[in-house]
């Protein structure tokens, strides 16, 4: 019988490095300064899915890419 | 939602030496300064440490980057020049990505002649949009720009120049607040 199981999905929302405030997830935006695979999901807008967080305590801005 | 008040700074988007621009950018600077629950800041893109050996990512300027991640919303001064934006501003934009999104931007054009850097405005708004930036429908427009302030860079007709940037400037104060609020409560689902 396997054991394996599937790797945890990232947490949703992210804790700020800088202050330790839970952050808001408020957007998702290709970036195109990242390469991508052509099989990847938006490939084809040259760039990667990436969402957009914020710390409301600090103003903190942090992107974290979507992997498909 | 956030009391502190509205970080605004105000970018002058030329490196021009002898630039009329710079008073259009102290005046906007001024008014904002004096906005109840605003502060802001005169950033000048010729004193940034900008590299020109690379573009975006790679030319990052860390004190820019660490000055629009904290901004609420911007002001742009943008003079015309061969009907379009000066490529030194693009620059400077295309250094940052993630600091601008969902953040408001409103649009001072800036002409030598009578259409008040219209179409930069127009040319600009695109670039805008891609950047994750959310335009005002105010622009501030200052045509005829040699002949709007005097010697001491004061501009002379305050009155009038005063009332249209105020109209400006509170769309872009009332922007910067709901996007503030977007930003720091409301989840993408």
């Amino acid at each position: 019988m396997s054991t394996a199981t599937s790797p945890a999905p990232p947490p949703a929302r992210l804790t700020c490095p800088m202050c330790g405030a839970v952050m808001n997830r408020h957007a998702e935006k290709i970036d195109t300064r990242i390469a991508v695979d052509a099989g990847e999901d938006f490939a084809l807008l040259g760039g990667a899915l990436c969402e957009i967080h914020t710390c409301p305590a600090c103003r903190y801005v942090m992107e974290r890419r979507i992997w498909s | 939602m956030s009391e502190s008040p509205l970080f605004i700074p105000v970018i002058l988007g030329t490196v021009r030496q002898g630039r009329a621009s710079e008073n259009v950018a102290k005046f906007v600077t001024a008014h904002l300064a004096s906005m109840p629950g605003v502060e802001t800041r005169l950033v000048d893109i010729r004193e940034l440490a900008t590299s020109l050996a690379d573009e975006g990512e790679g030319a990052k300027i860390p004190a820019f980057a660490e000055l629009c991640m904290v901004a609420d919303a911007f002001v742009l001064v943008v003079p015309e020049y061969n009907h379009g934006y000066p490529g030194a501003l693009k620059h400077v934009l295309d250094t940052n990505l993630k600091e601008y999104i969902h953040k408001a931007v409103g649009i001072c054009g800036v002409s030598a002649g009578p259409w008040g850097g219209t179409r930069a405005i127009q040319d600009l708004l695109p670039v805008m949009r891609e950047l994750g930036l959310v335009t005002i429908f105010w622009d501030g427009n200052f045509a005829n720009v040699g002949k709007l302030f005097d010697a001491d860079g004061k501009i002379l007709d305050h009155a009038t120049h005063t009332r249209r940037i105020d109209k400006f400037a509170r769309e872009l104060v009332w922007m910067a607040k709901v996007l503030r609020h977007g930003r720091e409560t409301v989840p993408m689902e």
